[in-house]
């Protein structure tokens, strides 16, 4: 099956790069403005399942690196052929200066909370999403903490270290 | 009951009761509350020693911090402490609200609790083993006892400079403050 969709992706779109590792994983590089075109190319082809959107900071390339990872739930069990599930990467970078990109919640309603996350940790804006409110952080006034120029270290001793510690007054 | 403790019943009753019936908090930080299942049921049985869990800060007097604790965390852990009844108790358990732990350096996370409210005792340890909650307990009878698991009285005495110490870490606190703040110690201090 691997074959037959690397095969598939290879003669629809232009300037992909498909890798196929392990058997079971398949590597696919996409343009930034064909990632939802790919996904929803893949999503009509079994692969329905997102499992995660994460984010990776090439700092010295100036690039974000989005990676989505899908499976299929309607893929042959694997109890009954000893496969294993295949799983597809869909792999897009973008320029660091102005991350931007459209959002996949057209495609797979569950990307919003992932999408929400990496807004909040790399700073990637996710244009035409309904809710990019922060998630985890609490009242964040530094530059998203996920990325590679932040410093924690000196965050920690900025925010952190300079609390004094209280002693009792009568002394 | 033991024979050599009747006269401190008789002393202080209400003392020795309220030693021996600790409710702690249901309150879950971190890693380290997974410890506490076993420490409450039947394999360690923590009701030998008094210890019951309860739902509510307004029954309980005991609070264990059992791990990490994010920024998030601390307001609630604050909103929690705030609203638990005197005498009341916190023991710090793990390494994580000691000094940070592993997360000496990151951005989420706060590093001395004891900044922001008293701590009567530390169990250090990563994971501490349950024995060592029942060790923490003892020493904290001892210390009631003497009259020196008095952390409360010290929130309530120096409360100008944990409130102070929260809001530096929060922000502005949307609660009002507990007692009453002579807003002046402050200034005076760094005059």
């Amino acid at each position: 099956m691997n074959e037959s969709i690397k095969e598939q992706l290879e003669s629809t779109f232009k300037s992909i790069v498909v890798t196929v590792s392990e058997d079971t994983r398949i590597f696919v590089n996409v343009k930034k403005e064909q990632v939802l075109v790919v996904l929803r190319f893949l999503k009509d082809r079994k692969f329905d399942h997102l499992a995660l959107i994460s984010c990776v900071d090439w700092i010295e390339e100036k690039e974000f690196e989005l990676v989505y990872i899908l499976t299929g739930y309607m893929q042959i069990d694997e109890e009954d052929t000893g496969q294993e599930r295949l799983h597809l990467i869909v792999k897009a970078k973008i320029p660091r200066q102005s991350p931007r990109l459209k959002t996949a919640t057209v495609v797979f309603s569950n990307a919003e909370p992932y999408e929400r996350e990496i807004h909040e940790l790399f700073g990637v804006v996710f244009e035409g999403h309904k809710r990019l409110t922060p998630l985890f952080l609490d009242r964040w006034n530094e530059i998203p903490p996920f990325r590679k120029d932040f410093d924690t270290r000196k965050y920690v001793e900025e925010v952190f270290d300079k609390i004094p510690p209280v002693e009792d007054k009568d002394k | 009951m033991d024979r050599n403790q009747i006269t401190k019943w008789l002393k202080a009753p209400a003392k020795m009761a309220n030693k021996y019936s600790l409710h702690v908090i249901y309150f879950c930080t971190g890693c380290g509350i997974i410890e506490i299942p076993p420490v409450i049921t039947s394999r360690w049985d923590a009701e030998r020693f008094g210890i019951i869990p309860v739902a509510t800060p307004r029954q309980a007097n005991l609070f264990l911090i059992t791990g990490y604790v994010s920024v998030k965390t601390l307001r609630a852990i604050i909103r929690t402490y705030e609203q638990m009844l005197e005498p009341k108790y916190v023991i710090g358990f793990g390494s994580c609200p000691i000094n940070g732990g592993m997360y000496w350096d990151s951005y989420n996370t706060i590093k001395h609790l004891d900044k922001y409210i008293p701590i009567d005792g530390w169990i250090a340890g990563c994971m501490p083993r349950p024995e060592a909650i029942f060790i923490a307990v003892t020493h904290l009878w001892t210390l009631i006892d003497k009259d020196m698991a008095n952390a409360y009285i010290q929130y309530r005495e120096n409360y100008e400079f944990y409130r102070s110490n929260q809001e530096m870490a929060l922000g502005k606190l949307e609660w009002p403050p507990l007692y009453p703040i002579h807003s002046n110690v402050r200034a005076v201090e760094n005059e």
